[in-house]
């Protein structure tokens, strides 16, 4: 059985009063510096933009500090971005929304958290929990607790009565996981930002989230944002893959052009660093020197030159653009600049 | 965290210090209660002669101008829990309001009412009691009570708003105002049900401070002293000079009451904390110390670390969790072992046991551990030290925030040397050298402090002293698990090619198969407190004999080969409190055999040389037919390893590098 491709949603039946675009998310330089007012700057988010298309996993993959989860968090209204811009369904989104304008907004994005321990309240019971976002939009249609069965069985948490009526601590991190999943989806939404909802869970059980997130979104036509710190996963769920270093957006395109063959240094870094269990017991060298980056102490270009094993001195200028180099495929590297590279293989 | 759900109420009540807290307030109250059934008189009735001594009649005797003190000391509980009462349930209130309010709005708010917070704290609290209530003389108890909130909700409102700002960053927090929820309804629902503990705990933290400044007010003589109070009981009997008259009782009881009701709100306090607290919760008394079988000495054999048998649980109140059940392993000298499973398998307890680590209430059942020959479980805390370091030594996932924070890296790479008997200089400085060489950090780190020092760098620190004195063995749970997955590889790296040029054996636990399989010289796969397959590394990954092994397999997503869909393992392991009969896998099995696997007491057998599998699939004992059947009623086992395609980053980019 081989994965769906990207099924372009032809019309949004959903009484959204939106008109049906083919993007529904659009991100446009946007950039998140946290700090200031005395104390010390760091950008975690710098001037990156990218859009998902209607039904389609973006996979967004970095490490620790890379900014993932800062823009999450911007797309969510979490955090305030300090510039750019946020485009669903072609609208910009304000940066200030009023409360009912951002409940509204709240309505069609939606996010899953990391870590599912964390991310229900211990004292509320699962059902309700799922009633919230049904009472919070108006999307109570009939009785309340049909409703909220109906949600726990699309999770596969069944006899549903049984799971509405327990507490968190009654429940496996694979549950959890499965309620965070059902209180995204009870607001019917058209964007799910899932930060690494994965990666707090046991191997054994991962994969089954991740197929019915990939489920789930067939079913619904939703877009998502698939964050992950693991190649392999983003590869699993997503369409297309963005790479993040050091808040900056490094390599962009289909998900097997951007894994299988990495055109940005960072990227063939980080696929050489994940184990492979079949290349047998001498595992490869990692060639980058250096550790991760300090974000408040970031070179002038290309963020990863200091550690990048082909950094030249134009690395140094600036920070280089994106270049295309082929299939919808786009790296931040001037090793694709054919004047760069002309100018070095000339004697 | 939360005190207001039965549960919480009992086991707040299973602690000795509630019931008699509790208690104590009790019978304070019924004492002020049913102050007019106990007593005849009025407590300000002057009809009596005065100091009169004890007697029937008047069992505490009587004050200088002529008042009955059993009757003083009953109505004045009244007044007295009365400020307790409704000073610290004012004082809560201003607390929790200006304390959440800072904590939630954020920005200026907080800043301000974090100043104003901060000002209460430093102003002196009785003399701005003081100098308040002198406005006050005379105006009954209302005054006083308000004087004292006013000045005595500061604390409070500092520890709420830090409880707030944390509660405030939990995901949870974030989940409901991420799905829409209006601000009210965050604070009202999701954060401050959480802090009811803590709030509970305030109350009567502030009580308490009511209850003794009113008594200090009044003793002192500021408030109205024609009130009846212990306070102004303790006034008029020091004004009156009780002692020179030998009626110390008059200065003895309201004391003591103020004392009793002091201690009473403490130890409320003290056990609503801890309940939301459970780190300042007393450890449990000791578990019986190893009821180990008589000490089989360990039987000889060439292996380095020879754990036999072992058992380990964790002894609680609510039964034995057994977490290692019967597990046997062993490590030949220079040989790389993985031991994987998921969380709550045994593996970290596993380890913790045989290096001695475990703390109560974990304890060895049965079983024994040799390292060398030697019984590290029966070795004296002094023999442990010797041998710690030297012939073993262990790294840990947070091992690198065991570096103390004040002393240089230097410093803490020469202690493990020093305590071991090397103290020339110059052999500590060349040493601390080339171990830093060793796992690849500048030398000049050394005189770095750890905070200057990045989390992949300060694991490394720690490898290099656990590195320092040569152990044979060293034992690593999860080293590498919280660094990014660059460094990560980096540190594996040099673990890997250090352990091959020095010789030493390491066990490697972490929950990543994938990483154990490049890694290991062998591999031991736990399940529920159990190692249910042992195999060469290469041997493991072609053909795993477990079907839980084969579904772990296959439940990583790919790095290369077809994008298709992969399933994980359905359900959930069993838990380790539970008696299991049988195969601990069996729920989950897409090839049991029931009658078989969920009956049979479980059993290790032999697939090939060095591969052992606790699976009825490998009994002889079982039917041929009946195994072959429960294997093609499963799933296939998993196909063989996918073509390696290599990454070469020179040919993967477009242009050669030329710099």
């Amino acid at each position: 059985m081989s994965l769906p491709s990207p099924i372009p949603r032809p019309t949004d039946s959903r009484p959204t009063g939106q008109p049906a675009t083919e993007t529904t998310l659009e991100v446009v330089k946007l950039r998140k510096v946290f700090g200031g007012r005395g104390r010390r700057e760091v950008v975690a988010v710098n001037d990156v933009s990218f859009s998902i298309r209607r039904g389609e996993v973006l996979g967004l993959v970095g490490e620790s500090g890379s900014g993932k989860s800062t823009i999450a968090r911007l797309i969510a209204h979490l955090y305030q971005p300090t510039a750019g811009e946020i485009r669903l369904n072609g609208a910009v989104v304000p940066n200030r929304l009023g409360s009912g304008a951002l409940r509204q907004f709240r309505r069609h994005v939606q996010m899953i958290f990391q870590d599912p321990y964390a991310s229900l309240n211990p004292l509320h019971p699962v059902g309700y929990t799922l009633s919230r976002p049904l009472k919070i939009h108006r999307l109570v249609r009939g009785d309340l607790q049909t409703q909220i069965a109906g949600l726990l069985e699309r999770v596969g948490l069944s006899p549903a009565a049984t799971y509405a009526a327990k507490r968190p601590f009654e429940l496996s991190g694979g549950q959890r996981q499965r309620v965070g999943i059902a209180r995204a989806l009870a607001a019917q939404p058209e964007l799910i930002l899932a930060d690494e909802p994965t990666s707090a869970l046991d191997v054994s059980i991962r994969l089954d989230v991740m197929n019915l997130l990939l489920d789930l979104k067939d079913q619904e036509g939703l877009s998502m944002l698939f964050i992950t710190h693991d190649l392999a996963g983003a590869r699993y769920m997503s369409d297309r893959v963005a790479v993040l270093y050091a808040g900056t957006l490094v390599e962009l395109g289909p998900a097997e052009e951007v894994i299988d063959r990495p055109q940005h240094p960072y990227t063939q870094l980080l696929k050489s660093a994940a184990p492979r269990p079949d290349a047998g017991p001498v595992s490869g060298e990692v060639p980058a020197r250096g550790e991760v980056p300090d974000l408040g102490a970031l070179p002038p270009g290309c963020p990863f030159e200091p550690r990048c094993p082909f950094a030249m001195p134009e690395c140094r200028a600036g920070l280089p653009r994106l270049y295309d180099v082929g299939n919808g495929h786009q790296a931040r590297c001037l090793l694709h600049d054919p004047e760069v590279m002309q100018r070095h293989s000339a004697p | 965290m939360n005190a207001l759900n039965l549960g919480g109420l009992r086991r707040l009540f299973s602690q000795p210090r509630t019931v008699i807290g509790a208690g104590i307030l009790i019978v304070l109250l019924l004492m002020g209660l049913f102050a007019p059934l106990l007593t005849r008189y009025d407590p300000n009735s002057l009809e009596f002669d005065s100091f009169l001594p004890l007697s029937v009649k008047h069992p505490l005797g009587t004050t200088a101008i002529g008042q009955d003190i059993f009757a003083q000391l009953l109505y004045g509980a009244r007044l007295t829990l009365l400020v307790g009462a409704v000073a610290g349930l004012i004082a809560t209130v201003l607390s929790v309001a200006l304390g959440l309010t800072a904590a939630y709005l954020g920005g200026w708010v907080d800043e301000a009412i974090n100043a104003l917070i901060n000002v209460f704290l430093v102003l002196p609290g009785l003399p701005l009691v003081i100098i308040a209530s002198a406005f006050l003389r005379g105006g009954g108890i209302w005054p006083v009570i308000l004087v004292i909130s006013f000045t005595g909700w500061a604390w409070g409102a500092r520890v709420l708003r830090s409880q707030a700002l944390a509660l405030r960053e939990r995901d949870f927090v974030q989940a409901a105002v991420a799905s829409g929820e209006s601000s009210g309804r965050v604070i009202f629902m999701e954060i401050l049900p959480n802090m009811s503990g803590l709030i509970a705990a305030n109350f009567f933290g502030a009580a308490l401070y009511a209850v003794l400044s009113e008594a200090g007010l009044s003793f002192i003589g500021v408030g109205d002293v024609s009130l009846v109070t212990w306070g102004t009981m303790l006034y008029w009997a020091q004004a009156k000079g009780a002692l020179l008259q030998g009626a110390w009782w008059w200065i003895a009881t309201p004391g003591l009451g103020i004392a009793l009701l002091g201690t009473s709100f403490a130890l409320l306090n003290f056990a609503i904390d801890e309940l939301g607290n459970p780190r300042l919760g007393r450890a449990p008394a000791k578990p019986p110390r190893q009821g180990r079988v008589p000490a089989s000495t360990p039987a000889p054999s060439d292996a380095l670390l020879s754990v036999q048998h072992l058992e380990v649980g964790y002894v609680t109140r609510a039964g034995t969790v057994r977490a290692v059940r019967n597990v046997s392993l062993e490590v030949n000298p220079g040989e790389f072992v993985g031991l994987a499973g998921e969380s709550g398998c045994g593996k970290s307890t596993l380890a913790f046991a045989a290096t001695r680590l475990l703390d109560p209430p974990g304890a060895v059942l049965g079983g024994t551990v040799a390292l060398n020959g030697r019984d590290l479980l029966a070795l004296s805390p002094e023999e442990l030290r010797q041998v710690r370091w030297k012939e073993f030594s262990l790294v840990f996932q947070a091992s690198m925030n065991v570096l103390n924070p004040v002393l240089k890296v230097r410093e803490q790479v020469y202690d493990a040397m020093q305590a071991h008997g090397i103290h020339d200089k110059k052999v500590l400085e060349a040493r601390a050298e080339e171990l830093f060489r060793l796992v690849g950090i500048r030398e000049s780190a050394l005189d770095a402090y750890p905070h200057q020092l990045s989390g992949g760098m300060k694991q490394r620190v720690v490898i290099a002293i656990a590195l320092a004195l040569e152990p044979r063995l060293i034992v690593m749970d999860e080293p590498t698990t919280a660094l990014d997955v660059v460094v990560q590889r980096q540190i594996l790296q040099e673990i890997s090619e250090v352990r091959r040029r020095l010789g030493i054996a390491v066990v490697f636990i972490t929950h990543d198969l994938s990483l154990l399989v490049e890694m290991s010289d062998r591999i031991a796969i736990m399940y529920a407190g159990e190692v249910v397959e042992q195999a060469p590394a290469h041997e493991l990954y072609r053909q795993p004999a477990h079907p839980y092994t084969q579904q772990l397999m296959q439940a990583f997503p790919p790095m290369t080969g077809p994008r298709e869909r992969r399933s994980g393992i359905p359900g959930r392991p069993p838990a380790l409190s539970e008696q299991l009969t049988g195969c601990p896998f069996f729920a989950r099995c897409a090839k049991r055999m029931p009658g078989i696997c969920d009956v049979k007491p479980l059993e290790t057998f032999t697939v090939s040389e060095a591969h052992t599998v606790a699976c009825f699939l490998y009994d002889p004992a079982v039917p041929l037919a009946t195994r072959t059947l429960a294997l093609n009623a499963g799933t296939p086992p998993p196909a063989p390893a996918h073509p390696a395609t290599e990454v070469n980053l020179e040919s993967a980019l477009p242009y050669s590098q030329t710099n």
